[in-house]
């Protein structure tokens, strides 16, 4: 393969990571929280308020770092009220997401119209560094920021937590049987809070990498329910961190796929080309089930979501 | 490793009006292995929950070498070298066998990569106990047997030097309960205490040098196995007659097949009957006799035409009502009362009037506007006697003899031909229970045909005509009632398994 190849697929690796890389936290997030027997559909809400209030503190300060962190705190803050409602009161867990959801959404276009059409400087890419100076590599780091590769080193750490340490032993035996964990003298309700805390976090960071690193703006409804996206590739993932990777670059890949060809003049039905990461994503769930026959790896715990209480 | 004595004085444990210990008083010595014996419901289970901290005894005390414990909880007997396995394992069954193990342990390594320290020192145990089963298999791929010993693995970890089994053979296949036996005397051999609650008195003459007999929450006897013949272990488990509380219309005088099971097979994941031909005439009640989980519930389930049959037939008057190859259409002409009614016969969550109207769901009215028919039904409430007969009310809210008598009411209403009773008069009080009693008679006496699954032996022996005793999935052997006795019907139900282990 020539340079003039390798410079190309580079420059497409970039792009494609770049697209997925909020995408990449807050599937990351969703799927630590449902390890730990919660689904929490206000990760919507939470990208959103990731993004608003994560554009707003980079805009302000002028500092790109402090905007994806008060994006992860905005996402703490919500995530609070659905582990609150959860676990706290014991709430039905989808109404409880929906309300999370739509206090994310409220809130972010009530506070957020003063930044709408703002602008922030990006945060700094990984070119020039002491990573190499090929013009193969050069391609590939010129166009990332270091939030690509935070965000893929978390999910590796994330798989070594929960496979490789006893903290993980404990979330997924949450998960998947909380009698067996308080058996084990486990406290359920601190670790799910934790989980469903940390999730909310990286929405939110998730966010705030869409809005200050990504798109480099703020509009209402920004996130175009990518968060919902989410909860559905946690099911592609099979509720596994590492799986989180692929899974999230094939469908960022679609998705940049889509622009690309858009873009080249191709013929279709722009409705139609939107939907093709989707059909992707829906092919690779039945092709798991199909080729694999062990079940979805769904954490038993979740099934009871869909269970009457107190019968 | 010391000898010591644990020593139960008194215990007394009360569950509503129901006595499940009265003042039981036992010991247990390291190095030897008491057998706790009775029948389902005699307390044992109670009893050694009492001794592992699960359950707070009303009155009495715990001696460990004659100091008094106090357990609030099953850490505090865990601490004192306590373990209970029991009949529901609590294994996580999504994670493999070294997960389980690890989360158990108190020792578990934070860094679990392989070749961390600590990681195998939880396998030590189940390497001695099962050297094939490989730590990485997960638990959900393990058969019962090996599930046991990995719950056996999980209490040894934390050192118990008492370890209490529930019922550890009633799952086991006859190969993993002989090498359950095996395990059971090394470790008694090794200076530790064994417990085993067990209704089977085949597990007693393979292990235990002790055996202490409840029934009905008093303990009959106590002392060594040796003393004790066979014949005087089930006299003191089943117990002598029981007085008669109504009685049931004679044996018809013909004999004149109604019902005919003709080599009946069905099979559940759990369970499986085959071989099965019964006939019951009109008139008469069948009783089945057994030990819980040797086929009953598929069986009662196949004859009422609820599971699908595997092979052979059920007719009544001739007409087949079993599930083969389809369902069959329900016609009132078979009544099944399920055991667990709460469970099995009715929706908790709705009203007494839809609980009672169940069987005619497809024949209501599509609108269900107003209260028409309420008067109606609460005349059929009164006549079943249900208390209080309020057709709006939550069906949860009802005692356990009001339950079974609106299940009652619903089903026999259409006068059945078949009548499939499982454990009827299970957990209820005396007035209930003849109620029961009165009202399965009273449709012998119009010539229904009954045939009644119970583990009560004295009344199967008081009120059916014949019994039937199912053992592994087959019938072992039908008595008339005046060539029955219970050492006869107790035979068939134990005895065998005895001479095949001994």
């Amino acid at each position: 393969m020539d340079e003039a190849t390798l410079i190309l697929i580079a420059g497409w690796v970039a792009a494609i990571l770049r697209s997925a890389t909020p995408l990449l936290f807050v599937t990351l997030g969703e799927t630590l929280s449902q390890r730990v027997g919660i689904i929490n559909l206000g990760i919507e809400g939470e990208m959103l308020a990731g993004a608003c209030f994560g554009f707003a503190a980079a805009a302000t300060t002028g500092d790109p770092l402090l905007g994806l962190i008060a994006g992860g705190a905005a996402g703490v803050v919500l995530s609070m009220v659905h582990a609150g409602l959860c676990i706290g009161l014991g709430a039905n867990q989808f109404g409880s997401g929906l309300a999370v959801w739509m206090i994310g959404l409220g809130i972010t276009s009530f506070y957020g119209r003063a930044f709408v059409g703002g602008q922030v400087d990006a945060s700094g890419s990984l070119g020039g560094s002491w990573l190499g100076d090929s013009p193969v590599l050069a391609q590939l780091l010129d166009n990332l920021s270091w939030t690509a590769l935070a965000a893929v080193l978390l999910v590796l750490l994330a798989g070594f937590l929960l496979y490789r340490t006893r903290t993980g032993l404990a979330w997924r035996t949450v998960g998947e049987a909380p009698e067996a964990a308080r058996a084990a003298g486990l406290s359920v309700p601190r670790i799910q809070v934790s989980g469903v805390l940390l999730g909310g976090f990286l929405a939110g960071v998730g966010g705030a990498v869409l809005s200050v690193d990504y798109t480099q703006t703020w509009a209402q409804e920004m996130t175009k329910g990518r968060g919902l996206v989410a909860v559905g590739l946690v099911i592609v993932a099979r509720w596994n961190p590492y799986l989180v990777l692929p899974t999230v670059l094939v469908f960022g890949g679609a998705e940049a796929a889509v622009t690309r060809l858009q873009a080249g003049g191709f013929v279709l039905s722009s409705h139609v080309l939107a939907s093709l990461p989707y059909i992707i994503a829906l092919l690779v769930v039945v092709g798991a089930y199909a080729w694999g026959r062990r079940g979805s790896g769904m954490p038993e715990g979740l099934k009871g979501v869909f269970a009457v209480r107190g019968s | 490793m010391p000898g010591r004595l644990i020593q139960l004085r008194g215990i007394t444990r009360r569950f509503g009006s129901l006595v499940a210990n009265d003042d039981v008083s036992i010991e247990i010595e390291s190095g030897s292995c008491l057998a706790l014996l009775g029948e389902n419901g005699a307390g044992k289970s109670t009893l050694m929950k009492v001794l592992y901290g699960a359950i707070q005894p009303d009155s009495g005390d715990i001696l460990i070498d004659g100091r008094q414990q106090q357990f609030r909880g099953p850490a505090d007997a865990m601490a004192v070298g306590i373990g209970m396995v029991f009949q529901q394992f609590s294994l996580v069954p999504a994670l493999t066998v070294r997960e389980n193990l690890l989360l158990a342990s108190p020792r578990a390594p934070w860094l679990q990569v392989p070749g961390a320290p600590g990681l195998d020192t939880v396998l030590e145990v189940l390497s001695r106990l099962a050297p094939d089963l490989d730590p990485r298999s997960r638990v959900a791929d393990l058969a019962v047997g090996e599930r046991q010993l990995i719950e056996l693995a999980k209490v040894l970890n934390l050192d118990a030097r008492t370890i209490i089994l529930d019922e550890p053979t009633s799952v086991l296949t006859p190969a993993e309960t002989q090498r359950l036996y095996g395990l059971i005397n090394e470790m008694v051999a090794d200076g530790k205490a064994v417990v085993m609650i067990t209704h089977k008195l085949a597990d007693v003459a393979a292990c235990a040098d002790r055996t202490a007999i409840m029934r009905r929450g008093k303990l009959i006897h106590a002392g060594p196995t040796r003393d004790m013949s066979r014949q005087q272990m089930v006299d003191s488990m089943i117990g002598a007659g029981s007085p008669a509380s109504a009685s049931p219309p004679p044996p018809p005088d013909r004999n004149v097949a109604r019902v005919v099971v003709r080599e009946l097979g069905a099979r559940t994941e759990t369970q499986q009957v085959q071989g099965i031909s019964l006939e019951v005439a009109p008139g008469e009640l069948l009783g089945i006799a057994g030990v819980v989980g040797n086929g009953q519930t598929v069986l009662a389930e196949a004859l009422a035409g609820l599971h699908p049959l595997t092979a052979g037939d059920v007719t009544v008057d001739g007409i087949s009502v079993a599930w083969r190859p389809t369902p069959p259409v329900p016609d009132g002409r078979v009544a099944h009362i399920p055991e667990q009614p709460m469970l099995n016969a009715v929706v908790p969550t709705l009203d007494l009037a839809a609980n009672l109207q169940m069987r005619d769901i497809r024949r209501r009215s599509f609108w269900q506007f107003g209260r028409r028919g309420q008067a109606d039904l609460t005349v059929r409430l009164q006549a079943a006697d249900v208390r209080p007969p309020e057709p709006s009310r939550l069906t949860g809210t009802l005692s356990g003899g009001n339950l079974q008598k609106l299940v009652l009411g619903r089903e026999l209403a259409g006068e059945p031909s078949l009548i499939v009773a499982c454990y009827p008069t299970m957990g209820l009080d005396v007035a209930a229970t003849r109620t029961v009693y009165r009202q399965l008679f009273a449709h012998l006496a119009r010539g229904a045909s009954i045939i009644w699954f119970s583990e009560e032996l004295d009344d199967l022996l008081e009120y059916a005509h014949r019994i039937a005793v199912l053992r592994d999935g087959r019938i072992a052997g039908i008595r008339n009632r005046d060539q029955a006795d219970r050492a006869g019907i107790g035979d068939l139900m134990l005895m065998h398994d005895m001479a095949r282990s001994a």
